[in-house]
C-alpha cells in the first residue's frame, strides 16, 4: 500500500504543472480526493486492513493526503497567477500616451484671487461676500458719494429699470437697483452686520459702463480689504499693502502711496508699484489699486463711532494683477475662454 | 486743465525749480499730470520783425501778392511774394530772411515765385511753431521794432502741463490754485497780483446803470454780482494775453471775451460778459428755465431748456444757461460798447445737471460744477474790470451790484498734533505739522489744546480734522511713512460660507478634468429670450445698457459655456470639459429678481481629437453623477436630491432632469442634454451634456443639525433579487419605491432592510413591446444575528406576493 500511495503522489506531482484551467484542476483534484478518487479508494482500503496495521497505514494515508493537498494548493496558486496574467494582457509600452492626461485648470483670475486671499488670511483677514446686484444706497450713499457725483451717472454705472425689484437685496427707500461698481459695498454690508474689530476681504465681480477694449471690460474683479479697529493708522495701511505686493508681485517691487481722492476714504491714495526687474515695465511706476483711511462719514453711516474707531480700506483689480504678472495684454482674453489661454496657467 | 509754467512763474517764485521738478512732485501731492508739452519759440536765427510798406497784386497769380517789406531800420525794403490775405500795409509780421531755417527744417532762399523775385518769407503762427493758426500771417500787434530778432519778441518757450484733477480739487482749476500747491510743495512764496481797483457795491443798481435791476429767483444762485463798463472798444486782445490763452488751449476772440477767459484761468472764477444793450428791459433775472424755452447757444446750436436748469434771463428770454454757456442773443461782438460783467456762484450740482442734460461741457461748467470759491467772486470780477479798462478802454460805472451772500466762507478746525500722529501711526513734531498747514495758506492759531486752523474758502473741501491730516500727509510726503510689520488684532470671525463652497466646487471640477471659464455677466437680450423667455428672462433687462450685446443679466452659465464650446472646437481644442461658477439672475413667480450662485458644466458627447485608445463617451448618467457630487459640495442633503423629468426651452425634452426648486428649497439642480437647436445656433453640432446647480446665499447660511452616529450590524447581509416587467414609461424610482415599501412591510421590524438597489434595466428580445424589466437587489440584515435562509425566504416571498398584487408589475422569473 505504501508504494501505491507513493506512486499516487508522484503522479499527481508530475501531472499538476500541465493543468491550464480551473475545470481541468477540478477534474484533476476529483481524480484523487473525489468520491471515486484514487486516494479515496486507498482510504476505503484502509478500513479493510487488519487492525494491528491500521495505525501505520493510517499515518501513511494521512501523509499522502497532506502531500496531495499541498500540490493542490500550489497548483491553484499558479493557476490564479496565470489567470491574472491573462487578464493583464500584453506587456505595456511605457512610452505610449496616457489617456487624456490634460487635467482641468482653475481660471487665472481664480488663481490670483486665491493667492491674494491666502496671503491676507494669513494675517487675520476673512473672506466676506455680497451681492453683485446692489442698491444705490449701498453702492453710493453709504460710501459718502454725493448725489451729484459723476460716478452715479447713467453713463458710468449700470442701472436696472425703475420698477425692478430684487427679492434678496432689500432697499432702504425707493433707490434704484444697480450693478455694483466696486466691491466696497461689501464693506458696508459687513459693518452693518457686525461691529469692530473686523478685518475682511471681499473679492468679487464689479461692473462699469465701459466700452470694451484691451484694458476695459464690462465686468471685472476687485479684491477689497477693510480693517476697522481702535487706532488703525496710515502706517498699518502701508504695511499690509507692502505685504500684498511683495507676495503677489515679488520682493523686488517697491510701493508708494500717491495722494488721490475717493469719497469713501480720507486720506485717499493710489497704490503704485515699481520694480527694477520687470521687463518692459521696469523702473516705471504702475498704478495697481486705490486705498485710504475709511472716511469718518462711512463709519457713521454704518453706525460705528468714528471717535472710537478708525480703519483702512484698499481695493485692486484682479485682472490688472493677472495681466501684470503674466504679460497678458488684452483683458478681453480673460473672458474669451480659449483653452489655449486657460491651460497656460494650469 | 492746462497750466503754463511761465504764467505760473508770475504767481509763485519758481527760482531754481524747473518744469520737470513740478511734473515730478505734483502727482505725489495728489495732482496728476496727464501730459507735458513744450511750446513757444525754439531758438531761430535770421527771422526778424518786418513792416509791410507796400502790397500789390502778383502779375501772374491771383492768390499771391508782391510786397515791399522793411526788415532793417535804416536799410532798404526787400521784395517778398506772399500768399496770405489777412494783413495790410503797415502791419508788422515775422519775416524769415534768406538763410533762415524755419521750424520743420525748411531753408529759406532767395527765389523766383511765378516769375517775381522773392527775398524771404512772411510767416504764420504755425510756421513759427506757435500753435495751429495758419489762417494768415502772425500780425505782431505790439509793433516791436523793425529788425528785432523774433526770439526777442516772444521771449523763451514755455512748458504746458495738462493736469487731471480729482473731483475734490476744483481749486486747482486756475493758475493761482496750482501756484498755491507749488508754493506749499516747494516752500516758496506766492506772488499774487495786487488788486488795483476797488469798488463800491450795493444791491440795487444805480438809476443810471446799464442794468436797472438784478433779481435772484432761484436757490440755485445764492450770490450774484454784476459790473458795468461803458464805452469799450472791441478789438483783439494784447499779444501777451493771446499767447497765454493759446498756451492753455484757448482761442483768442476779442479783448473783452479774452479778459474773462484769462481771469478764469488765473483765478478759477468763470465770468460772463454781456453786451449790455442786448439785455432786454435792462433787467437780469436769475431763475429756473420755463417749459418750452429754447436758447441758441454760442456754439451755434439751439437747445431746449427744462425747468431743472438755472438761467440768466433778461425781462423776456434766457440769455445764459447759468454757469454753462451763453446765447448769441447777448453776445459781445465787434459793435459792443457797453459791458455788463457777471461773476456769480451757482449750485455746483445744478450746473452739472444742466451741462449734462444739454450735452455740453465748457470751461465754465467744468469749474462751476466743482464749487468755485465764493470769496473770490468779487475780486475776480474786479481783476477783469481792471484788464478790460486796460485793454478795451471804457468807463467803470460804480457802484457794482452784489445780490445775496456767499454760500460759504472760511472754516475753522480745531486739531492738535496728537490727532495727526494717531491717524498717521508715526512720529512727526508739532512744528513740522504747523509749517505744512501754513505753507498751504491756512492760518494756524495756538489754542488751549492744540491749534485752531482757519482754512480759507478757496479750499472748500477741507472742513474736518481728518481733512487736515490728509493735507498734512500729502505735502509732508507719503514716502516718509515708515515700513512696518502687518499688525492686526486676533479677531474671532470666519469666512463667508460661500468661500468654502466655491473652493470645494472648484477643486471638484478641476479634479474631474474640467477647465474653468469666466464669461460676462451681461448678455444679449435676444439670446436670453431664446433660452429663457418662459422663465421670465425678459425681466432681466438693464435700464441703460451700453449696447445690445450687454443688455440683460445672465440667467444661466450654460449659455456662455456652450458658446465657449463652439469657440474651442473651432480652434481645435480637445477634449472639452468646461465649467464655470458665478452669479446668475432669475425671476420668481412674484416677478421679483433673485441673485443666485451657480456652478455649471458642459461636455460634448464626441471628442474630435483622435486617441490610440477608445474613449468612454459621457452620457446623461455620467453627467448626473458629476452633478450629484456638485450638490454634495454645496451640501444639499442627499435624500432631497430627487430628480424628475425637466421640460424647459433650453434643455432637450426627454433627456433632461431636475431636482429641487430654488424658490422653494433655496437650490435647484438641472442636468441633461442642451436643447439641440439652441446648441446648433451656437455652432455646436453635437450632443452637449450639461448640468448646473444654483443656490441662494441664504441656503448656505441655514441651520444644520449635527450628524449623529448610526450603529451598524456586524453580521452578514443576505441578498435576494427580483425582476419586474413594467411599462416602459414607468420611472425606475417609482418601481423602486414600491419594492422598498413591500420589503419594509415584509420584514416588519423583525430585522432590517439595508437597501433596495436597482442593478439591471433591460428591454428588447424576450419582453413584450412597450415593456422593460427592472431588477432590484434587496439586502436584508439583522443587527443581532446572521439571518437564516428560512426567515429571509419568508420575507422575500411576502415581497413577491405583495408585488404580484400590483397591476403595474409582472414578476419576471
Amino acid at each position: 500500500m505504501e508504494s501505491v500511495l507513493q506512486e499516487i503522489v508522484t503522479r499527481a506531482r508530475e501531472k499538476a504543472p500541465a493543468l491550464k484551467s480551473r475545470p481541468e484542476f477540478e477534474a484533476f483534484k476529483a481524480s484523487y480526493v473525489g468520491p471515486k478518487g484514487e486516494l479515496t479508494a486507498q482510504m476505503k482500503e484502509l478500513g479493510k486492513a487488519p487492525r494491528e496495521q491500521k495505525p501505520v497505514l493510517g499515518k501513511l494515508v494521512n501523509a499522502a493526503k497532506q502531500q496531495l493537498e499541498e500540490i493542490f494548493e500550489q497548483t491553484l496558486a499558479s493557476l490564479d497567477a496565470l489567470e491574472m496574467a491573462a487578464r493583464m494582457g500584453e506587456q505595456i509600452d511605457p512610452t505610449l500616451p496616457a489617456s487624456d492626461a490634460l487635467g482641468g485648470t482653475a481660471h487665472l483670475l481664480t488663481q490670483i484671487r486665491r493667492e491674494a486671499t491666502d496671503v491676507l488670511r494669513r494675517v487675520g483677514f476673512v473672506v466676506a461676500e455680497g451681492p453683485e446686484l446692489e442698491t444705490e444706497w449701498f453702492n453710493f450713499d453709504a460710501l459718502n458719494t454725493p448725489l451729484n457725483h459723476a460716478s452715479r451717472d447713467a453713463q458710468d454705472t449700470l442701472y436696472l429699470p425703475e420698477n425692478f425689484t430684487a427679492s434678496n437685496v432689500k432697499r432702504r427707500a425707493s433707490e434704484r437697483y444697480l450693478l455694483r461698481s466696486h466691491t466696497s459695498t461689501v464693506q458696508i454690508r459687513t459693518m452693518l452686520a457686525r461691529k469692530p474689530p473686523l478685518a475682511i476681504i471681499a473679492p468679487g465681480r464689479c461692473f462699469r459702463r465701459d466700452t470694451a477694449d484691451a484694458t476695459h471690460s464690462a465686468n471685472f474683479h476687485q479684491l477689497e480689504g477693510l480693517y476697522v479697529d481702535a487706532r488703525v493708522t496710515v502706517k498699518d495701511l502701508k504695511a499690509v499693502l507692502d505685504l500684498l505686493v511683495r507676495e503677489l508681485l515679488g520682493k523686488h517691487f517697491k510701493t508708494r502711496l500717491r495722494p488721490s481722492f475717493f469719497p469713501f476714504t480720507e486720506p485717499s491714495f493710489e497704490l503704485d508699484v515699481i520694480s527694477p526687474d520687470f521687463g518692459k515695465l521696469s523702473n516705471r511706476w504702475l498704478e495697481i489699486g486705490g486705498c485710504g483711511m475709511v472716511d469718518p462719514a462711512v463709519l457713521s453711516a454704518c453706525e460705528i463711532s468714528p471717535q472710537k474707531y478708525s480703519g483702512y480700506a484698499f481695493g485692486f483689480g484682479l485682472e490688472r494683477i493677472a495681466m501684470l504678472r503674466t504679460g497678458l495684454d488684452d483683458i478681453r482674453l480673460l473672458y474669451q475662454n480659449d483653452l489655449r489661454l486657460l491651460r497656460q496657467f494650469a | 486743465m492746462k497750466i503754463s509754467y511761465n504764467w505760473l512763474s508770475r504767481l509763485v517764485d519758481l527760482e531754481g525749480i524747473d518744469p520737470a521738478q513740478i511734473v515730478e512732485r505734483l502727482p505725489m501731492a495728489g495732482i496728476e499730470v496727464e501730459s507735458v508739452e513744450s511750446t513757444g519759440l525754439v531758438a531761430l536765427s535770421n527771422i526778424v520783425v518786418g513792416e509791410v510798406l507796400e502790397k500789390e497784386q502778383h502779375p501772374n497769380a491771383d492768390k499771391l501778392s508782391v510786397c515791399k517789406v522793411l526788415t532793417e531800420k535804416d536799410g532798404s525794403p526787400r521784395q517778398i511774394v506772399c500768399g496770405a490775405k489777412n494783413f495790410k500795409v503797415g502791419d508788422r509780421v515775422p519775416v524769415a530772411l534768406p538763410g533762415a531755417v524755419i521750424p520743420g527744417g525748411f531753408e529759406i532762399k532767395q527765389a523766383q515765385l511765378r516769375g517775381v523775385e522773392s527775398g524771404g518769407m512772411m510767416m504764420s503762427a504755425r510756421e513759427l511753431g506757435l500753435g495751429d493758426d495758419h489762417s494768415g500771417l502772425l500780425i505782431l500787434e505790439q509793433r516791436p521794432d523793425i529788425g528785432t530778432p523774433i526770439n526777442e519778441v516772444f521771449g523763451e518757450g514755455d512748458t504746458v502741463l495738462t493736469l487731471e484733477l480729482t473731483a475734490n480739487r476744483g481749486d486747482c482749476l486756475s493758475h493761482i490754485g496750482v501756484a498755491r500747491e507749488v508754493a506749499a510743495i516747494f516752500g516758496k512764496k506766492l506772488k499774487l497780483p495786487e488788486q488795483k481797483i476797488s469798488a463800491k457795491t450795493q444791491e440795487k443798481p444805480a438809476a443810471d446803470a446799464l442794468v436797472r435791476g438784478v433779481v435772484l429767483e432761484s436757490d440755485n444762485c445764492p450770490y450774484y454780482t454784476g459790473w458795468s463798463i461803458r464805452g469799450v472798444k472791441i478789438a483783439p486782445s494784447p499779444e501777451w494775453m493771446q499767447r497765454d490763452l493759446q498756451r492753455v488751449g484757448l482761442r483768442p476772440i476779442n479783448n473783452v471775451v479774452d479778459v474773462t477767459n484769462w481771469v478764469m484761468y488765473e483765478t478759477g472764477q468763470p465770468l460772463h460778459a454781456f453786451d449790455a444793450k442786448k439785455i432786454g428791459g435792462q433787467t437780469i433775472v436769475v431763475r429756473q428755465a420755463k417749459e418750452g424755452e429754447t436758447i441758441l447757444m454760442l456754439d451755434g446750436k439751439a437747445r431746449a431748456l427744462s425747468p431743472e436748469m438755472l438761467v440768466i434771463a433778461d425781462a423776456q428770454k434766457p440769455l445764459v444757461v447759468a454757469g454753462v454757456m451763453g446765447s448769441v442773443d447777448a453776445e459781445v461782438d465787434e459793435h459792443t460798447t457797453d459791458i455788463f460783467l457777471e461773476s456769480a456762484w451757482f449750485n455746483p450740482g445744478n450746473v452739472r445737471l444742466s451741462a449734462k442734460a444739454l450735452g455740453v461741457s465748457t470751461d465754465s461748467s467744468y469749474r462751476n460744477a466743482r464749487d468755485v470759491n465764493p470769496q473770490a467772486t468779487v475780486s475776480s470780477a474786479l481783476r477783469a474790470v481792471e484788464l478790460i479798462l486796460e485793454t478795451a478802454g471804457g468807463e467803470f460805472l460804480q457802484p457794482g451790484v452784489v445780490v445775496g451772500t456767499p454760500p460759504r466762507g472760511d472754516v475753522r478746525i480745531d486739531i492738535d498734533g496728537d490727532t495727526v500722529r494717531e491717524r498717521l501711526g508715526f512720529d512727526v513734531d508739532d512744528a513740522t505739522i504747523k509749517t505744512v498747514f501754513e505753507s498751504l495758506g491756512f492760518f494756524v492759531k495756538e489754542a488751549a489744546q492744540g491749534w485752531t486752523v482757519t482754512v480759507p474758502a478757496f479750499r472748500g473741501e477741507v472742513t474736518r480734522p481728518i481733512d487736515l491730516v490728509e493735507e498734512f500727509l500729502r505735502i509732508y510726503g507719503t514716502e516718509k511713512i515708515p515700513p512696518a510689520p502687518v499688525c492686526i488684532a486676533a479677531i474671532e470671525q470666519q469666512d463667508d460660507p460661500l468661500e468654502g463652497v466655491l473652493s470645494r466646487l472648484n477643486a471638484l471640477m478641476v479634479g474631474q478634468d474640467f477647465s474653468e471659464c469666466m464669461h460676462y455677466t451681461l448678455v444679449d437680450g435676444e439670446k436670453v429670450r431664446r433660452w429663457y423667455e418662459k422663465e421670465g428672462g425678459d425681466a432681466l433687462a438693464l435700464d441703460n445698457p451700453l449696447n445690445g450685446e450687454q443688455s440683460h443679466l445672465r440667467p444661466s452659465l450654460v449659455m456662455g459655456l456652450v458658446e465657449a464650446l463652439a469657440l474651442n472646437r473651432n480652434n481645435g481644442n480637445d477634449p472639452l470639459k468646461l465649467f464655470e461658477t458665478g452669479r446668475v439672475f432669475r425671476i420668481r413667480q412674484d416677478k421679483q429678481a433673485t441673485e443666485l450662485v451657480c456652478c455649471a458644466f458642459v461636455m460634448p458627447q464626441k471628442s474630435l481629437s483622435r486617441s490610440w485608445q477608445a474613449r468612454t463617451e459621457p452620457d446623461f448618467y455620467s453627467a448626473k453623477g458629476l452633478l450629484t457630487k456638485m450638490a454634495q459640495a454645496v451640501q444639499v442633503p442627499a435624500r432631497t436630491l430627487m430628480f424628475e423629468n425637466l421640460e424647459a426651452a433650453s434643455w432637450q425634452n426627454g433627456h433632461s432632469a431636475q431636482a429641487g426648486s430654488w424658490q422653494r428649497d433655496g437650490w435647484q439642480a438641472r442636468v441633461g442634454v442642451v436643447n439641440a437647436a439652441l446648441a446648433k445656433q451656437c455652432a455646436v453640432d453635437d450632443i452637449v451634456f450639461a448640468a448646473e446647480i444654483v443656490f441662494t446665499a441664504e441656503f448656505l447660511k441655514r441651520k444644520r443639525t449635527a450628524v449623529r452616529y448610526q450603529p451598524f450590524s456586524a453580521f452578514p447581509s443576505s441578498t435576494r433579487d427580483v425582476a419586474l416587467v413594467v411599462d416602459k414609461s414607468l420611472s425606475a424610482e417609482a418601481a423602486r419605491k414600491d419594492v422598498l415599501k413591500a420589503a419594509r412591510a415584509a420584514v416588519d421590524k423583525t430585522f432590517a432592510l439595508d437597501a433596495v438597489e436597482l442593478f439591471d434595466v433591460y428591454q428588447g428580445k424576450g419582453l413584450p413591446e412597450g415593456k422593460k424589466s427592472l431588477a432590484f437587489a434587496l439586502v436584508f440584515r439583522a443587527e443581532d444575528r446572521t439571518l437564516t435562509d428560512e426567515e429571509v425566504k419568508a420575507a422575500f416571498d411576502k415581497v413577491l406576493a405583495a408585488l404580484s398584487q400590483n397591476d403595474n408589475y409582472t414578476l419576471r422569473s
